[in-house]
């Protein structure tokens, strides 16, 4: 039954991306027959399809998708290719740019060369993560934010308001969560930066909070089913009635809905973390030019960004894209004003220190 | 005589126009190629050179290659080489492991798992291989095989998903078991020890049962016979006859699905749970969570390489001397 939801889905999908393409050629009819390829390094769905054939077929550039499912994978593939990278574009969270860019891996995004900026919500694209050393680093295409995710056969959306659920007897033994993430995520229920920006002067009191952080996810280990690392493995984990509820990213959540699973998610009052992903040109890039065709041409309308959310279920850094979605991808991609109230971005500026402390920490809990 | 010239010239022609037309030919009759294969063949130490040299080759850069890159790597203090950094020889990254003991648990807790998981693949597999080499007809064997072999056609992640589907909250066990009215809810079989114990039994049976069944066919079947004739029950049959003769065999597959189970990755991740980290699982978060410390990972990786050798070079002089205390 569920993979027939998920074929109708996808064939949906494709139907409702293929008419996204065919709303927006007016951009790719004006652009040259310039030929060559462009390499990008994303996750999947991140480039729908129908906008891709109709890319390469308008302007004879190959488009060469290289799949990703990790930050850090990413990071030692470009650093180990650097600095003659063989990707033109790719994928990064807002809140590793500073990584990229201290090992001098990514290129300054030249935003005049990119008549379709304007396209891109001010609230992602002139936000302050956005601007580093007084430049662009990327364009934001989806956002995703970190969530509680139930099934709603079982948990009530009251139950849902708090992460204190997850850690409940009630729910012992049918809970899981990304055990990297969840570290910030309770220290922000437990009252403290989760991103130990404010305790950057201060590395002992940071240690002590990573410590009381670890020591709670170890008391409640007992009730955890699965820490878990992807999205899939989230959603294969629902399907089955494995866990009825858990931390997730909304994307995965999202597209569950999408599919009718009973399925809701919400931002807890304790608070959680959002996070943008960007296309990011790579310093000495092979096809700098094309890169640029091509990032051009994906902003040029909020159906491709739609057709983006719905294929992914994050959501569309685009103007207007919500108004090409369907009502039931409407709710799966939005959030009542008082959960969104409660919710941050991720920041980079303290990353190495608290992934100093939360990386031994987070082994220590496995091994518990 | 004026025939016999006629015949070899035409036979001549015949090959000379075949070489002409065939790529093989004209390279069999193309001088450097014959001066080649003259020189390659002209005494037995050439033609062991020459078929030794693509073997050797493979293994050291296919097999030798990336375990001393590896080794090279945990002795630096940073991979990949970011622009503009040096990189320094260190032994830091050994002392990491020896320094702290959070990693001690998953490191001896894959040793065990992987001892636990290879003496159940033993006791599964034997009796299934004895019935193979001792009970199945030798026209049948060959089909038994096969159809043993089948699920090995695919990868282990298909595999890993098929254990999936059978062990999960709405999978054919419990759906099974509730059809019977045995269980009023699922049991949760999946995210523990058990189902991670499954996954590798299941994806290591064969590497056990192949040997095992090698050195059981070769079992002469005229020893049992003789020692049943002398009085012996089936159980003294088989533990003074049948086992100290399959030793080899037993010794070879427990090698085997030890080395390959410490260091199995994607089916604890998959199949176990909060309780069930093995050190690969830690190996692998040096290579991409936000540590991104290769250097440290692969460190990681050359300590369980070498226990892992010494345990199995330990197991193996304990099977050699209860060989040898048999034949006594």
């Amino acid at each position: 039954m569920t993979k027939l939801i998920l074929n109708r889905r996808k064939f949906l999908n494709t139907a409702a991306m293929t008419g996204a393409a065919l709303a927006s050629p007016a951009y790719l009819r004006r652009a040259h027959a310039q030929g060559g390829e462009v390499n990008i390094w994303t996750y999947n769905d991140f480039v729908p399809e129908a906008f891709k054939e109709q890319f390469e077929s308008e302007t004879g550039i190959k488009v060469n998708v290289r799949l990703v499912d990790d930050q850090g994978k990413q990071f030692n593939l470009l650093a180990a290719e650097a600095p003659n990278p063989s990707v033109d574009i790719m994928t990064v969270a807002g809140h590793r740019f500073l990584q990229f860019i201290d090992s001098d891996l990514l290129a300054p995004l030249d935003t005049d060369r990119l008549s379709n900026w304007g396209n891109i919500n001010p609230t992602f694209s002139e936000s302050d993560w956005s601007t580093i050393n007084g430049e662009k680093w990327g364009a934001p295409i989806l956002s995703g934010m970190e969530v509680l995710a139930y099934n709603t056969d079982y948990v009530s959306p009251e139950e849902a308001e708090t992460w204190d659920t997850l850690f409940s007897e009630k729910y012992s033994g049918q809970t899981a969560y990304i055990i990297q993430d969840m570290m910030s995520i309770i220290m922000l229920k437990m009252g403290y930066d989760g991103n130990m920006v404010a305790y950057m002067d201060d590395p002992e009191k940071a240690a002590a909070i990573v410590e009381e952080a670890k020591n709670f996810l170890i008391e409640h280990k007992p009730l955890v089913r699965k820490y878990y690392d992807g999205g899939a493995e989230f959603q294969q984990m629902m399907v089955n009635q494995d866990i009825l509820l858990g931390h997730s990213w909304n994307g995965p959540a999202a597209a569950l809905i999408n599919d009718g699973f009973p399925l809701g998610m919400a931002i807890p009052k304790e608070g959680s973390y959002g996070f943008v992903y960007t296309y990011n040109i790579a310093k000495n890039c092979p096809n700098p030019d094309n890169a640029y065709t091509f990032l051009n041409a994906i902003l040029a309308s909020p159906e491709i960004g739609a057709a983006m959310t719905k294929a992914s279920g994050f959501i569309s850094t685009y103007k207007d894209a919500s108004n090409h979605l369907t009502d039931l991808e409407k709710k799966s991609t939005s959030f009542p004003d008082e959960q969104l109230a409660n919710l941050q971005f991720f920041r980079a500026e303290a990353n190495e220190m608290k992934y100093g402390l939360v990386d031994p920490a987070v082994e220590a809990i496995k091994a518990a | 005589m004026t025939y016999d010239a006629s015949a070899r010239e035409e036979r001549g022609a015949v090959a000379e126009s075949a070489s002409d037309r065939t790529f093989w030919g004209r390279l069999s009759s193309w001088a450097p190629y014959q001066w080649l294969a003259t020189f390659a063949t002209a005494s037995p130490r050439r033609q062991f050179l020459i078929l030794a040299v693509f073997p050797i080759l493979w293994v050291l850069t296919q097999h030798l290659g990336p375990m001393l890159q590896m080794l090279r790597v945990s002795l630096t203090d940073a991979y990949p080489v970011a622009p503009g950094v040096e990189q320094h020889f260190t032994f830091d990254n050994y002392l990491s492991f020896f320094g702290d003991s959070i990693f001690w648990m998953p490191f001896f807790r894959t040793l065990i798992f992987a001892g636990v998981f290879t003496f159940c693949t033993l006791i599964i597999t034997y009796p299934v291989a004895y019935f193979l080499a001792r009970h199945v007809s030798p026209k049948n064997r060959m089909l038994l095989l096969l159809l043993l072999l089948i699920p090995f056609w695919v990868g282990e992640i298909v595999r890993t998903y098929a254990i999936m589907i059978l062990l999960g909250n709405t999978g054919a066990v419990n759906m099974v078991l509730r059809f019977f009215g045995l269980i009023d809810r699922p049991i949760p079989f999946m995210y523990t020890s058990f189902s991670m114990g499954v996954g590798i039994v299941y994806l290591t049976a064969l590497y056990m049962l192949l040997p095992l069944y090698s050195s059981l066919e070769k079992l002469p079947k005229s020893m049992n016979e003789a020692a049943a004739d002398l009085g012996a029950g089936a159980w003294t049959r088989f533990r003074r006859i049948t086992l100290p003769m399959t030793l080899e065999g037993i010794s070879s597959g427990c090698t085997l699905v030890f080395l390959i189970s410490t260091g199995f990755y994607a089916t604890p991740v998959l199949l176990g749970g909060p309780s069930t980290t093995v050190f690969a699982e830690t190996i692998a978060g040096f290579f991409h969570v936000a540590g991104d410390q290769w250097p440290t990972g692969a460190a990681f990786a050359v300590i369980m390489f070498l226990a892992a050798l010494a345990i199995t070079a330990a197991f193996q002089r304990l099977m050699t001397a209860l060989r040898k205390g048999d034949t006594k």
